[in-house]
């Protein structure tokens, strides 16, 4: 773990460098007390396998409760070049068909999506 | 892949169609000869409802509403490819959600502080250890209009005043976490989605009022936010912003983590204090209040997990901006479980001043399989129902307390024409009798009595003036309890009996629950000519009930019965009265 002291200066720097960090492929699951009742532990784990199985370049990582506990799990994808969105009730057969079609072939995969991030919505 | 553009669309009623519309669109970007230029996605849910199919074109952010097939030849071919909007089709200003508290849920890794820190995390703090003096941040506190979150709704810059004022060198902060209202769980969101907002919340407020410990009283049934708040807490301590000197100025803060047992009255500041001190957690008179005599005799501040969590994001963005969202009396935004009979359950974050009717029909989605909506609990086992010709009502804490309710901490549940009202407060009661710490007379007493006559009107052996009794044992307890439990017990009991007293009158006179939630006053009965003969309800009985006479005819003795349902369920030729 880290051991540098902040100062008023270095946490802008920390903050910049961060954010410069912040991958442009990213997939987030909901992993929540809800998300993780609804099954979200065998979508991470499927999507990890998947991505590392085929060397894909996209980050996956955990994120909290985003409010629409009907729809966990719940896995957000953004992919360069293409809109944010996220997928509810994801399976690990859905989770499969997000890296093959969405991931891969950059086309989104009909009928999971419950929300479309628009920029004035951030 | 350039410019390809995304057609998002669905059914903003969930009625399946946006499938007919897709294949409308689909022919018209075969016709256009856009295959390779725009995608066409079905999705599962719009956010929008009672708006038919609803389409999105990205990265334009064009939203039309209503869209049948018909339409498919003009939004491709005028507003795809000539960029000429159909103004026809574009919905009039919505509601919207707008995050403050729940900002980042969701949105980054809890468990990852350089997450926090790359969108504006801990700046908050920064500037205020860094610029301008102490009074003058409490100012910008109180031109905010911040609200407490956890149900009292006390001026947040003035219960920091007050502690910022007394003198003594030794001063604490404590989140409340405690949160034990049935089906509420906002807070535990806001702990596990966004751990370092609530500490930088927390580092501000002991900063101002010049503490230097601060406390989490987290339930000991939320495994996940304690872990979090921990991870959240030793992280940054990693990084020196907590600690001796912090962000290398003179400010020194710490925080640690004490459990709560899970009773409901510790959540009420002076047990929750009591607790910490390792005593039994039950209320004390105030005053003193926390802010002159709180942990250990020293000056506290006790704040809720939501209030603290908008702290950090008025500090940046200013007062003024805060109370730019909101209603006159409320500010800001409330975080709310939404839950019961309504089609979207979930986490909202709304601001104050919308209306239930908004919340339920246009954020929730409606009432599940479009029942009518009876009512709408706030405020649970403390709260009340507000009826249906109420809720227009904009929703802020002297509104709501005017109908008989009160915000509290975020619970709301919607009711349906099969919720029963006097199953509903005898549920609410129940649980404040369970909870009460048993310290003084009227709660210890009173709420048994009460919840007496509920159980003697569900089983249709009350008379009439036993409602009036109840009534003024309500107004008693209400008047003469020692802390929030008792005093606002009786609320539930009140309200259902203030906006549905027929369904009192029907339980009593009638000895009918309209509803038929009240098992009591059901009656199970076999219907001779549709009934088949087959046995299936006499095995299905679990208390032998049902019998079988020489002559093949199935009856339900009463006497015997426990009405638990299982026959009516089981019979496969609805022979089965229920009434
Ligand atoms: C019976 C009872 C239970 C309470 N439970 C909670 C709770 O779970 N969480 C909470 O923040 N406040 C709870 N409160 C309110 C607290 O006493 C206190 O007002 C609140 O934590 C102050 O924070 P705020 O000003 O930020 O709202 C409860 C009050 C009563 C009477
Ligand atoms: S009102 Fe009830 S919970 Fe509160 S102090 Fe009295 S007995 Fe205890
Ligand atoms: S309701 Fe239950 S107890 Fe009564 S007759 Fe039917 S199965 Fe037996």
């Amino acid at each position: 773990m880290n051991t540098q002291k902040l100062t008023a200066a270095s946490l802008d720097q920390l903050a910049a460098d961060c954010a410069a960090k912040v991958p442009k492929n990213l997939i987030r699951v909901g992993m929540s007390t809800c998300g993780i009742a609804a099954g979200a532990e065998a979508v991470l784990a499927t999507l990890r396998r998947n991505v590392a199985a085929r060397g894909l370049k996209i980050a996956v990582e955990q994120c909290g409760c985003a409010g629409m506990c009907y729809a966990e799990p719940l896995v957000e994808v953004a992919v360069e070049g293409m809109p944010t969105v996220t997928y509810g009730r994801v399976t690990p057969q859905i989770a499969g068909e997000i890296i093959e079609q969405h991931v891969e072939r950059k086309l989104f995969v009909q009928d999971y999506i419950y929300t479309v991030k628009v920029d004035d919505e951030k | 892949m350039r410019n390809k553009k995304t057609i998002f669309l669905g059914d903003s009623d969930q009625q399946g169609r946006e499938k007919a519309v897709y294949e409308a669109l689909a022919a018209a970007v075969k016709a256009e000869s856009l295959d390779a230029a725009v995608q066409l996605v079905r999705v599962a849910e719009t956010g929008k409802a009672g708006q038919g199919v609803v389409v999105r074109i990205l990265p334009e952010n064009i939203d039309y509403v209503q869209v049948k097939p018909a339409d498919a030849g003009r939004i491709i071919g005028e507003s795809v490819k000539k960029n000429k909007k159909l103004e026809d089709l574009t919905p009039p200003a919505k509601v919207r959600q707008i995050k403050i508290v729940l900002r980042n849920c969701g949105r980054i890794d809890p468990e990852r502080i350089e997450d926090y820190i790359a969108g504006e995390g801990y700046q908050a703090l920064k500037r205020v250890l860094s610029e301008r003096t102490r009074e003058e941040w409490i100012n910008e506190m109180k031109l905010s209009g911040l609200r407490g979150r956890g149900g009292g709704g006390f001026p947040t810059w003035m219960k920091w005043n007050f502690a910022y004022r007394m003198d003594s060198a030794e001063k604490y902060v404590i989140c409340n976490g405690d949160e034990g209202d049935p089906g509420a769980y906002m807070d535990r969101s806001v702990l596990e989605g966004d751990p370092h907002a609530v500490v930088e919340g927390m580092m501000i407020a002991g900063y101002l009022v010049g503490a230097q410990k601060g406390i989490f009283y987290i339930r000991a049934e939320y495994p996940l936010a304690i872990k979090r708040i921990q991870i959240a807490i030793d992280q940054a301590r990693s990084y020196g912003l907590l600690g001796e000197r912090i962000l290398g100025g003179d400010f020194s803060f710490d925080l640690q983590i004490r459990l709560g047992a899970g009773a409901f009255v510790c959540g009420e500041e002076t047990a929750l204090i009591a607790s910490i001190e390792g005593k039994r957690g039950c209320p004390k008179p105030r005053p003193p209040y926390p802010t002159v005599s709180g942990l250990w005799g020293k000056p506290t501040v006790i704040n809720n997990v939501e209030t603290l969590a908008n702290v950090a994001q008025i500090i940046l963005r200013g007062g003024a901006w805060f109370a730019g969202i909101g209603s006159p009396s409320a500010k800001g935004t409330k975080v709310f479980a939404l839950t019961g009979k309504v089609k979207r359950s979930g986490l909202i974050e709304v601001p104050m001043g919308i209306t239930l009717r908004q919340i339920v029909f246009e954020i929730g989605g409606g009432v599940l399989k479009d029942k009518r909506i009876k009512a709408v609990q706030t405020g649970g086992p403390s709260g009340g129902v507000i009826p249906e010709h109420l809720l227009d009502t904009p929703v802020d804490y002297e509104n709501l307390q005017k109908l008989g309710s009160i915000m509290g901490s975020g619970g709301m549940i919607v009711m349906d024409e099969d919720d029963c009202m006097v199953d509903i407060s005898k549920f609410y009661l129940g649980f404040c009798v369970d909870e009460s710490c048993g310290k003084c007379a009227p709660c210890r007493i009173g709420g048994v009595q009460m919840l007496g006559y509920l159980r003697r009107i569900s089983e249709g052996k009350a008379s009439m003036e036993d409602v009036d009794k109840m009534e003024r044992i309500c107004a008693a307890v209400q008047r003469a309890s020692l802390c929030g439990l008792g005093q606002t017990a009786p609320n539930p009991v009140l309200s259902t009996l203030k906006y549905f007293r027929r369904e009192y009158v029907e339980h009593i006179k009638e000895r009918r629950c309209g509803a038929k939630k009240c098992a009591s006053l059901l009656r199970f009965t076999i219907i001779q000519e549709a009934c088949k003969r087959c046995g299936m309800c006499l095995r299905a009985c679990p208390v032998a009930a049902i019998t079988r006479s020489a002559a093949n005819v199935y009856t339900i003795d009463p006497a015997v019965c426990v009405k638990c349902g299982k026959c009516y369920e089981t019979c496969k030729f609805a022979a089965i009265k229920q009434e």
